[in-house]
């Protein structure tokens, strides 16, 4: 068996620079997950119920498909219905987004039904709307509670990104496979690959854990 | 000030308000009491809506509650105090004064400081502005919770068994401050044990069991001649 040590090396740039690309799909993606997910989790237990429905399916469609689906629907499925390309970059973020979406939406909604009722009671007999009580009192509390699972989801988004390499997008694993094509060194460049990727996630689930500590020693952690 | 006609209010086939009416004046402090499961939570809950009557006529300061009034309108001229205070965890003591006044009221931030100062002193609490309601008592943290919906400047306060979860040394500094308000000539619906307090500061006293007002009457009467076994029965238990 040859071991290529020069090739780990010489290749070594190449793969930063994908996975430079892996965390910046991967954050924009999360970003827009939350968003959905606040909006999709807060309409998942509101009191009007098409609206409650609309976000069920939301949730049940996008978890009960594949993301590879998925990636595939925005990126050749779209173009057939408006007639125009999609730019592979704008596919990846909007289809892990959009994904990752339904399980911050459910994450969001674990975490408010969690809020002691007596919250959303309190800042309704004060005279806010169920809208003012939940964006000022009930959700600011609840997120402070699921941002270890937050955290969970970006790591499993950051390792399931590794699908858009199917479009032809240039992040981590797609550098690795176009590295691979140029200079049969498998072995080599998909063991660097996978290491690139567990020091990330590594990292990632320090920090988290540092932002729980720092959440749960500072005065303001919900009682 | 408040006008309840016929209330009736069932969870399923539980009913648990069986007809109720009560009229309280302007600067009425009516004191409700009666055994566990009795429903007089669930009548002062009524009150403001917290809880749906599932039949009959509930009006506040002359508007009727209804699924087509502004309910948010009518709950800002009702404060209301819980059991477990349920101040928000997340803001300073003055930050939750704050809050509904800057959001229901549009009240500007220096002016809802100012007032939140304001009624931090009259509750005995001007130096802890600044902390959370987890580094108070209990005593405190329902004060601060009275501070906060007088910060609306209601036209009537509900008190829902406010000093039930505390110790019992901390309970005395909760009814003064709720006695100062009844001095100052707010209306009050209070549902509570505590029994001094009842005789001392209410001007009507209602024994409610089984989900209707058993017997009611100016405090000292009820409590000395009982008229209704039930509630002599209660009233041999708790006295």
């Amino acid at each position: 068996m040859d071991f290529n040590f020069d090739l780990i090396i010489e290749s070594f740039p190449l793969l930063l620079m994908g996975a430079g690309v892996t965390i910046k799909i991967t954050t924009l993606s999360v970003l827009l997950g939350v968003i959905i997910g606040l909006v999709v989790g807060i309409l998942r237990i509101c009191t009007l119920k098409p609206l409650r429905i609309l976000a069920m399916v939301y949730i049940d469609f996008l978890r009960g498909t594949p993301l590879l689906v998925q990636i595939f629907l925005v990126y050749f499925a779209l173009p057939v219905i408006t007639g125009q390309r999609v730019d592979p970059y704008f596919a990846a973020i909007i289809s892990c987004g959009v994904n990752s979406g339904a399980y911050v939406a459910e994450i969001i909604r674990s975490g408010i039904q969690s809020i002691d009722k007596g919250q959303m009671e309190a800042g309704r007999s004060l005279g806010m709307t169920w809208l003012q009580t939940m964006r000022y009192v009930v959700v600011p509390q609840a997120v402070k509670r699921v941002i270890p699972q937050i955290g969970n989801e970006f790591i499993a988004l950051l390792k399931d990104s590794s699908l858009v390499s199917v479009i032809g997008f240039e992040e981590l694993t797609r550098r690795g496979q176009l590295i691979i094509a140029r200079t049969y060194g498998s072995l080599e460049i998909w063991l660097s690959v996978a290491v690139i990727y567990l020091v990330m996630t590594l990292t990632i689930s320090r920090l988290v854990a540092f932002l729980e500590w720092k959440f749960n020693t500072s005065r303001r952690s919900a009682a | 000030m408040i006008d309840i006609k016929g209330l009736r209010k069932s969870y399923g086939s539980n009913e648990v308000l069986r007809g109720i009416d009560l009229h309280v004046d302007e600067k009425e402090v009516v004191v409700i009491i009666g055994p566990s499961g009795s429903g007089k939570s669930t009548l002062l809950r009524c009150i403001n809506y917290l809880e749906q009557p599932t039949e009959g006529i509930i009006s506040v300061d002359g508007t009727v509650l209804d699924g087509e009034t502004n309910i948010n309108k009518v709950r800002a001229e009702v404060g209301m105090v819980f059991q477990h205070f349920n101040l928000f965890p997340h803001m300073t003591v003055q930050q939750n004064i704050m809050l509904a006044p800057m959001k229901v009221r549009h009240v500007s931030a220096d002016e809802a400081a100012i007032q939140a100062t304001s009624l931090l002193e009259m509750v005995g609490l001007k130096d802890k502005a600044m902390s959370y309601p987890e580094q108070l008592s209990g005593g405190q943290q329902q004060r601060v919770a009275i501070a906060r919906a007088l910060a609306m400047r209601p036209k009537v306060m509900l008190f829902d068994e406010p000093t039930s979860a505390l110790d019992p040394e901390m309970v005395g500094e909760v009814l003064d401050v709720m006695k100062r308000l009844a001095h100052e000539g707010m209306t009050m619906v209070v549902v509570t044990h505590e029994m001094g307090f009842a005789r001392e500061v209410g001007d009507r006293l209602l024994f409610v069991d089984q989900g209707v007002i058993l017997e009611q009457g100016k405090p000292k009467d009820v409590f000395e001649h009982p008229t209704a076994p039930r509630t002599k029965e209660f009233l041999s238990k708790v006295l």
